[in-house]
């Protein structure tokens, strides 16, 4: 579904990606790793459209994407669920979900995801019409993905989803992710915590200074000794 | 107390237009952190267009908005497209330098094109007056009070209740995360920038019947603006339109009570102590 | 850091090019000669104000007070009270100073933004100027004349457009000079510092106090200065000339265009662009008034969104070094527009 071909990118001039290949079979949840500054923030944000990459190709179900814009992305069903969350805190639950389904190719089914997600996220239905802002670090989280979910994602890339959660929210967070994949969803994990994403993904990438060091089945990069030297930094 | 009731009507009438031009600039402002320095010498451009308009097919200012906004607009998406977003990642100062010279080629293209001498634009509700008791106001700014109240509630509607709104707001608040939904930003930008420069093309209707214009006038509008967005705290739309009363009616009690110079002194002086003492403006954590 | 200033300052080829420009009122008709001598007011105006807006990045609009005191304040002493106009420079200068060391603790102690920065020094202007149109003492809305320049040195005069381009010419080259100074010297270490980062300076232990008061007393004084002494060549105090913050966007637009923050870069905006406005204004002004400003504002634009930097940067890369660079372009992340 998703091929990533010798991609670089890179801020004035310097790249921070080097050479960076990755696939994505539909209805697959593969996890992304690596320690923090590896580059995984500015891979999903070269998926989503937000850097221009350098060089490299990005194919979507066999169509080249490398030149489109994050809307062109969004519009294919690219969705991004950001590091930090990033929930438009001055507007409500609801104003929130519904710019997530402003894309072209969403917006008329709105009334009907909204039920979707509230199904997913029953928290949120009590909280309709209260502003993002004054939500939990869990609820919040809970926007995020409804929100994205919105945007009738067809691959979804979580960035850090557990990051600032406690334990109880991280474990119903990871739940909601495994139910979407049980939907079908097609997933792109990318996580610091090591043992969580082994869990729930079936293959893995580790990024090392901006380049893939490991990858392959769960248990081989549980396996690689490279993974665990990738985390420290070695 | 005649005397203070009519500063007040008169400070209340002019304040809620210029709430309405602070609006555009707020706006501007809160979308993609630009601020205008030639947004006076656009309300000039406005004005002189509905003078040229009256000199050549005779329409009354009120009509020929019909023709300004649009106008404007298309400048204002033109100015934007071509000279501001090439900015973007600069400092904010250089946009502030970029606009006046904007301001200095708009004053001088007006003055190229019209002369320097004062104007008027006759309207047919120039010279109408309505007297309630002792107090006297005139028909147009009774009609700038209505226009200006209904636009802004308009655009609240707007930005609370529709997608173009909804896009604005979330632009304002995180564009990374606003692109992120799909939201064309550099096309919201654009298009805010455009719809401010349209509720300007209306102001100035609204404050021409009247009013002699003159090209350099375009300097005292932009000061007047920027006091009200500070004073309403840049992006707040309720503390916006409460900082143009503020200045309005400063304004028409300063020239009542106090001599000339002094009464166009005191909304500087209201400016420069709020700002010092309030920088956050006039709101009360209102909701944005 | 110090070398470089000595650098400068014994430098045979500025001197020589000085030198030159000192013979220039034998061989200039007068016309020419009165824009050569208005450039040069330009060149001291931008050169001062630089030192505030261009080495503490800080846009002040408030320059406008400083050429008014300077030139008005002088002028009325002069006109009401008799007082010597020497006796007046000095005066207006130190209210200058007091007002300016006032703005500059505002600004420190209220800890205003950019934007304030700008705000407020324009609402001052914008004061400043009403006052003077409303205050007989200083000429109201009909300004002052002052007697005719007989050059009588010691009643600071200079004999007409001769003595005048000599002043200006000592004044803007002591404005560049000031400039090349502070650049080498700490004050203008710390200026950039503040301007690239205030509370890391503040971090640091940089006095930011200390420097933003220095920097604007210093640019506030040299302004007020030139503002007197170009009123003297002006005869004429005219409150909407000298009192307006159009003035001061004309020098902010010049510095711009120049350079900000290099020593030469005021000057160099300020020598190409006031003999092109006169030139078209001499030319065409009965025709287009308002023609050079327009063009002003052309060219501001051009230069902001084809070289940021000024044009300075582009003459050195000509040049080669003579002029040693002090400002490094940030790099910016590869964001999509």
């Amino acid at each position: 579904m998703l091929e990533i071909e010798h991609l670089v990118t890179g801020y004035g001039g310097v790249p921070v990606l080097h050479d960076v290949s990755l696939t994505l079979s539909a209805g697959e949840i593969v996890g992304l790793l690596g320690a923090n500054n590896a580059g995984k923030t500015t891979l999903i944000n070269s998926l989503s459209g937000v850097y221009a990459p350098m060089s490299g190709r990005i194919l979507f179900e066999g169509k080249d994407v490398t030149a489109l814009t994050p809307r062109e992305r969004v519009e294919l069903g690219i969705v991004q669920v950001p590091e930090g969350r990033l929930v438009f805190p001055d507007m409500s639950v609801r104003e929130n979900l519904l710019l997530g389904g402003i894309n072209r190719r969403a917006r008329a089914g709105r009334p009907r995801q909204i039920e979707h997600v509230m199904e997913l996220f029953p928290r949120l239905k009590e909280r309709l019409s209260q502003n993002a802002g004054t939500l939990s670090g869990g609820e919040q989280q809970m926007l995020a993905i409804g929100r994205a979910l919105m945007a009738e994602a067809r691959l979804l890339m979580l960035d850090e989803p557990s990051l600032g959660l406690s334990p109880l929210f991280v474990q119903y967070i990871f739940g909601i992710i495994d139910k979407l994949h049980a939907e079908g969803l097609t997933i792109l994990l990318v996580e610091q915590n090591l043992n969580l994403t082994l869990r729930h993904a079936e293959r893995c990438y580790v990024l090392e200074r901006g380049r893939i060091a490991v990858e392959g089945a769960v248990d081989t990069v549980k396996d690689d000794p490279r993974t665990r030297s990738a985390y420290l930094g070695l | 107390m005649a005397e203070f009731l009519q500063a007040l009507a008169q400070g209340v009438l002019i304040g809620s237009t210029y709430g309405l031009l602070a609006l555009g600039m707020g706006l501007v402002y809160g979308v993609s952190g630009v601020v205008n320095f030639a947004h006076g010498d656009f309300i000039a451009l406005g004005m002189f267009m509905c003078l040229a308009l009256y000199s050549a097919l005779s329409l009354d200012p009120y009509v020929s908005i019909i023709i300004t906004v649009p106008v404007m607009m298309g400048i204002g998406a033109l100015v934007y497209r071509y000279l501001l977003r090439p900015m973007v990642g600069h400092k904010f100062l250089m946009v502030v330098q970029l606009t006046l010279g904007l301001s200095l080629v708009l004053q001088n293209g007006i003055l190229m094109v019209f002369g320097g001498q004062p104007a008027r634009t006759p309207s047919v509700m120039e010279s109408k007056l309505w007297i309630l008791g002792d107090v006297v106001v005139r028909v147009p700014h009774v009609i700038a009070f209505v226009v200006s109240f209904a636009m802004a509630i308009g655009l609240y509607a707007v930005l609370r209740s529709t997608d173009f709104g909804r896009s604005i707001r979330a632009v304002h608040q995180n564009a990374h995360a606003a692109a992120l939904m799909g939201i064309d930003v550099g096309r919201v930008q654009v298009l805010t920038f455009a719809l401010g420069l349209g509720i300007l093309a209306i102001a100035a209707a609204l404050l021409l019947p009247g009013t002699p214009i003159q090209p350099t006038m375009g300097l005292r509008y932009t000061v007047i603006t920027l006091l009200v967005v500070v004073l309403g705290g840049m992006t707040n739309f309720v503390g916006i339109m409460l900082g143009g009363l503020v200045i309005g009616i400063s304004e028409a009690f300063g020239t009542i009570y106090l001599s000339d110079i002094l009464g166009m002194l005191l909304p500087y002086g209201i400016f420069v102590l709020i700002m010092l003492f309030r920088p956050q403006g006039l709101s009360w954590g209102a909701a944005r | 850091m110090r070398a470089e200033f000595y650098k400068t300052l014994t430098s045979p080829v500025w001197w020589g090019i000085l030198a030159l420009a000192a013979l220039l009122p034998f061989v200039l008709p007068s016309y020419y000669l009165h824009i050569v001598i208005l450039s040069l007011v330009y060149v001291a105006l931008a050169s001062a104000w630089n030192i505030v807006g261009g080495m503490a990045g800080q846009i002040s609009l408030a320059h406008s007070l400083f050429i008014g005191i300077g030139a008005m304040i002088s002028t009325a002493l002069l006109l009401k009270l008799g007082i010597n106009m020497w006796v007046g420079l000095v005066i207006s200068a130190a209210i200058s100073a007091v007002l300016a060391a006032m703005i500059a603790w505002i600004d420190y102690r209220f800890q205003l933004g950019h934007l304030s920065f700008v705000l407020i020094t324009l609402a001052f202007a914008e004061m400043g100027g009403l006052i003077v149109e409303g205050w007989d003492f200083l000429g109201g809305a009909s300004g002052l004349l002052l007697p005719r320049d007989a050059g009588h040195f010691l009643d600071f005069q200079f004999g007409g457009s001769q003595g005048a381009f000599w002043v200006m010419l000592f004044l803007a080259t002591l404005c560049v000079l000031i400039n090349v100074a502070i650049l080498n010297a700490p004050l203008g270490y710390y200026l950039r510092t503040i301007r690239d980062n205030e509370n890391a300076a503040r971090a640091i232990g940089v006095n930011v106090l200390r420097y933003k008061v220095a920097a604007m007393v210093i640019s506030a004084v040299l302004t007020s200065v030139v503002g007197t002494a170009y009123v003297r060549y002006l005869t004429f105090a005219d409150p909407y000339l000298l009192v307006s913050p159009v003035i001061t966007i004309e020098i902010v637009l010049f510095a711009t265009v120049g350079g900000l923050g290099s020593a030469f870069g005021p000057a160099l905006g300020s020598l190409l662009l006031v003999p092109l406005g006169e030139l078209l204004r001499g030319q065409l002004g009965g025709v287009l008034p308002g023609l050079h400003y327009f063009i002003y504002g052309i060219v501001v634009i051009a230069v902001i969104l084809i070289t940021p930097q000024g044009l300075l940067p582009l003459f050195e890369r000509l040049r080669g070094g003579l002029v040693r660079k002090h400002r490094v372009p940030a790099a910016e992340p590869q964001r999509r527009p």
